[in-house]
């Protein structure tokens, strides 16, 4: 009876300092573009500087736009995927991948989009790959 | 007023649910007989008031009356009248009230079924939860605070700082802002009900376990607790299947399963049903796990109440893809979840010394340690898609501003833990048949292991599986089917109505091979220049205009009209060409696709659709939407959609230079005539841009398409070739010189080529030189031919996804009848044959 109380609770303190170890390792801040410099993959929030150049290209297949972190640094993102449709009208972007020499190479982008008439709560996000 | 009518049979509703909660409590408190009749009235007129006020929404959509909040933010006059009638619980309120109705629905079945001394107290529980519920929308304004909101609420109560609404307190929008388009699914009708009618039925398992504790009557209550489980069980499955397809058929995820925290939402309130299900079931035949069964009743209910809490309060915002729209309903449903779980854990703490317990500890080869196990496991994996659902407030405890989980994460976590229960699930079915021990269980599990073996060396050598993990995986998918199998063949031809709980299994297994094969198989479809590009960017030979290398593979690929291209050494594919409807959705264009298999095979089209999202366009900037296409095949789906086209292309320059457009007296922006005109002699082939003509020969005109009083009339056979790419068209534009008042005149009607967007006129002809002159309009020097980007994937055996959790709808339904024809028989002289033993299982 004891050997087993003891397993039991060995077995639960295992599990969840696992479990624990897992999640902390698998979640991470969002961060901004001087962050994002020195680690490997990142989340940055920010929103679409449409001063610059910025559009898809069919010669690299790529797209590519200027982007102004939540702390005012522009970097520019290629993001290897058609660009999504509710673009223009993102009132937030958040592109998740990894920068290297100034240029943020996103893998997945969502984006905040404001629905018509309303006000910020009524913000909805949707993946970028929902066309 | 309509609207205020439906707002005081919603109060009444309301104020009913709480009268019954008193009268419920108040009659299991005395075991008063009469109270509890009077407290089924209360629970009627509840329902009464409540359907009242449903019809009274249906009829304000119906009747477009914009001027409701509700009716004009989810609806709109062009809307068919079946997605009108889904708009009901299309929105944040109108979706509570659908569950609420459903609740009332399975009290009206308690009330009918449920004995003594389980009436009373049960139906105190599902009061309490129509109290919370009925608060969410009951739209009361107190002082301190607005109760719950209501559906019958108008734009004027919603916004009233509005200017629009400032300037004039009456304003009745002409039309409504919409359903969102990716709703207009036939899948999305009937996914609402199904799952509002499973959480509906899994509050009954709650409200028993509370009952047996009020009562402290800690066995009975599972048998008649028990197929209700089941049948909510049923209903979440069914929900998390249809909603899965229709992610699958209509997003551009590509894919059936994102671990997106609504679908977790969903799947976990099953797990820990399906846990609870497992406790019941050896509580019933072995009288043991009492504690457990109690617990996970109470579990998968407060599980139901904390998505609903999750999804709906806001909290998931930032994460989720569809999250419901905030309402301020933060406070309210974190005294739901707070109430329901202190109440649930709270009075089996209370109670936990009184519950009994078995005398001596299960060995492990027992049906009841197996089916433990097992119960715990799906238990664990549920607290596990928990805890990362949660990382908005967990993760808080780790890191600033929390992102959530990786996906890898949650399937670092469910593939061990659904490998150990599928052996479990093998080892416990054969237990549950009959008594083993090490010895004569290894000689049942050779026939079983030998064909898994056989088996899953099959699919490892044909899929070509490199990783040992995905292999012991799918050796574990295979040993659930052929283990659970051979229970299955022995029960079908003695005892055919017990084979629910080998149907389960046996999908479980097929369901863990679907998703190995569909989701780690997935390939995406490539032409012969990605793919070489991929290998390059793999071999790191690819550098970008700075010099640094390109890491990130291309995943589509681009079609030109009517030129075939060889995509992943199978198939040539050709586009040929796009329809633009306004049917079901204006402005949509369905795209036709030819795959042609290079081996021989039948070819076959795909035709993806993309269409403007209307509820999110403007004037300026057109949201296209995808609806991609699907070919759902045994061995493999085709999963394709057009991620951009020439035409959608040519739309946003259209709307935005039309945005643009200030509208400048004196200035022509108009289109300037681009026309041009060439002179070819018979035979001859002439270049213009980047076409050629080549006038083949005169053909005679026929006399009805000519002009009256025609003096010539003639046409011109021409073959007009794009040159870069080799596509031609033969035309015969028409020539004629007629009178009219005593004047000649020139008749020369233009032919157009679609495909190019290209006007051609046969202008003049000189018989002299045995020539004619062309006169050509449209875009011939910078012309570019029609174009699609694809994005496509091929996803090996969802089909078999399907299967599995058809196999497990299936035995859950087996299962429902079983246990429910022996509740209802239980005061009978019921006989059991569960209980004798398959003595001849092992003969196989």
């Amino acid at each position: 009876m004891n050997f087993k109380l003891i397993l039991g609770i060995t077995s639960i303190v295992l599990f969840t300092s696992l479990l624990m170890y897992n999640f902390g390792n698998s979640i991470d801040s969002y961060v901004n573009f001087e962050q994002a410099e020195n680690r490997g993959s990142a989340h940055v929030v920010g929103s679409w500087d449409n001063t610059q150049e910025w559009g898809f290209s069919r010669e690299t297949m790529r797209f590519t736009f200027y982007m102004k972190d939540e702390d005012g640094n522009v970097r520019r993102v290629i993001y290897p995927k058609p660009k999504p449709n509710n673009f223009e009208q993102a009132t937030q972007l958040v592109v998740i991948g990894e920068m290297r020499n100034d240029v943020f190479f996103a893998n997945d982008m969502l984006m905040k989009c404001p629905s018509k008439y309303n006000d910020a709560d009524e913000a909805e996000f949707t993946q970028a790959e929902q066309g | 007023m309509a609207g205020t009518f439906g707002h005081i049979f919603l109060s009444a509703a309301f104020v009913a649910s709480i009268a019954a909660l008193i009268a419920y409590t108040l009659s299991a408190y005395k075991e008063s007989k009469s109270m509890e009749r009077v407290s089924d009235w209360l629970w009627r007129l509840k329902g009464a008031s409540l359907l009242i006020s449903s019809g009274i929404l249906i009829y304000l959509i119906m009747t477009h009356q914009f001027q409701y909040y509700y009716v004009w933010n989810y609806t709109s006059l062009d809307l068919e009248s079946h997605y009108l009638f889904s708009a009901f619980y299309g929105g944040q309120e109108g979706s509570f009230m659908l569950w609420i109705l459903c609740s009332f629905v399975v009290g009206l079945g308690l009330i009918r079924w449920t004995r003594p001394p389980y009436k009373a107290p049960v139906m105190a529980v599902m009061a309490l939860t129509q109290v919370f519920l009925l608060s969410m929308v009951a739209g009361w304004d107190l002082s301190w605070m607005t109760l719950g909101a209501s559906p019958f609420r108008t734009i004027a109560q919603e916004m009233p700082n509005a200017p629009f609404i400032q300037a004039n307190p009456n304003f009745v929008p002409a039309d409504g802002s919409g359903l969102n388009d990716l709703l207009k699914s036939p899948w999305m009708m009937i996914h609402p009900p199904i799952i509002f009618v499973g959480f509906s039925m899994m509050t009954v398992p709650f409200a028993f376990a509370i009952a047996s504790l009020w009562t402290k009557t800690y066995n009975e209550w599972i048998r008649p607790a028990l197929p209700w489980t089941l049948a909510a069980n049923l209903c979440l499955l069914t929900a998390i299947f249809l909603g899965g397809y229709w992610a699958y058929e209509t997003l551009s995820f590509g894919g059936y399963w994102a671990w997106d925290p609504v679908e977790n939402a969903s799947l976990v309130p099953w797990m820990i049903g399906t846990a609870g299900i497992h406790a019941m079931i050896i509580q019933r035949k072995s009288s043991r796990a009492h504690k457990a069964a109690l617990f996970l009743s109470i579990l998968a209910y407060v599980a139901v109440v904390y998505q609903t809490f999750l999804t709906r309060s806001g909290v998931l915002g930032a994460q989720s893809v569809h999250s419901f729209v905030d309402l301020g309903l933060y406070g309210q449903l974190l005294l739901f979840i707070l109430v329901m779980t202190l109440m649930g854990i709270g009075f089996y703490i209370y109670r936990y010394k009184e519950i009994p317990s078995p005398e001596k500890e299960s060995q492990i080869l027992s049906k009841e340690f197996m089916t433990f196990t097992g119960s715990m496991l799906l238990l664990i994996l549920g607290l596990v898609i928990i805890f990362g659902t949660s990382s908005p407030l967990i993760g808080q405890f780790f890191v600033d501003n929390p992102t959530p989980p990786e996906i890898s994460f949650y399937n670092q976590w469910s593939m061990p833990i659904a490998i150990i229960m599928a052996i479990f699930t093998v080892i416990g079915q054969h237990l549950f048949w009959r008594k083993y021990t090490w010895e004569t269980l290894a000689g049942a599990m050779i026939l079983p292991l030998l064909l898994t073996s056989a088996a899953s060396a099959i699919s490892i050598i044909a899929g070509d599986v490199g990783n040992i993990s995905y292999m012991i995986f799918i050796f574990a998918g295979w040993f659930a089917v052929f283990g659970n199998g051979a229970i299955l063949f022995h029960l079908l031809s003695r005892k055919p109505k017990l084979i629910g709980g080998a149907l389960n299994h046996i999908g479980f297994g097929v369901l863990l091979l679907g998703i190995i094969a569909s989701s780690v198989y997935t390939e995406p479809l490539l032409d012969q220049r990605a793919e070489n590009y991929n290998k390059r960017v793999e071999a790191g030979t690819v550098f970008d205009e700075e010099g640094f290398p390109v890491t990130q593979p291309v995943e589509m690929f681009e079609l030109q009209i009517d030129q075939p291209k060889l995509v992943n050494d199978r198939w040539m594919v050709t586009y040929e060409g796009f329809d633009v409807s306004n049917a079901p959705r204006p402005g949509q264009q369905s795209y036709r696709v030819k795959f042609e298999p290079i081996d021989g095979g039948r070819s076959f089209y795909v035709d993806p659709v993309v269409y403007p999202m209307l509820t999110t366009s403007s004037q300026a900037n057109v949201e296209w939407s995808v609806d991609p296409h699907v070919r759902t095949g045994i061995f493999e789906d085709i999963y394709f959609y057009v991620a951009g086209s020439k035409y959608v292309e040519k739309e946003n320059e259209r709307v935005s230079e039309q945005s643009q457009m200030m509208p400048v007296s004196g200035v022509q922006t108009a289109e300037q005539d681009t026309a041009q005109t060439v002179e070819i002699a018979r035979g001859e082939i002439i270049e213009a841009g980047d076409f050629s003509l080549q006038f083949i020969d005169f053909r005679p005109a026929t006399e009805e398409q000519l002009p009256e009083n025609t003096q010539v009339g003639i046409r011109a056979l021409v073959r007009v070739e794009h040159t870069p790419s080799g596509s031609a068209y033969e035309i015969e534009p028409l020539f004629a010189v007629y009178t009219e008042n005593e004047r000649s005149f020139t008749y020369s009607p233009p032919l157009t080529i679609d495909a190019w967007d290209m006007d051609l006129k046969f202008t003049r002809l000189l018989p002299e030189s045995e020539s004619i002159e062309i006169s050509i309009d449209g875009p011939i020097n910078d012309f570019e031919e029609d174009w699609v980007l694809v994005v496509a994937e091929t996803k090996p055996f969802v089909s078999v996804v399907w299967f599995g959790t058809f196999l497990l709808m299936a035995g859950f339904s087996v299962s429902i009848f079983r246990h429910w024809s022996r509740e209802k028989q239980t005061q009978n002289d019921f006989i059991d044959d569960e209980d004798d033993e398959l003595e001849d299982i092992s003969q196989a």
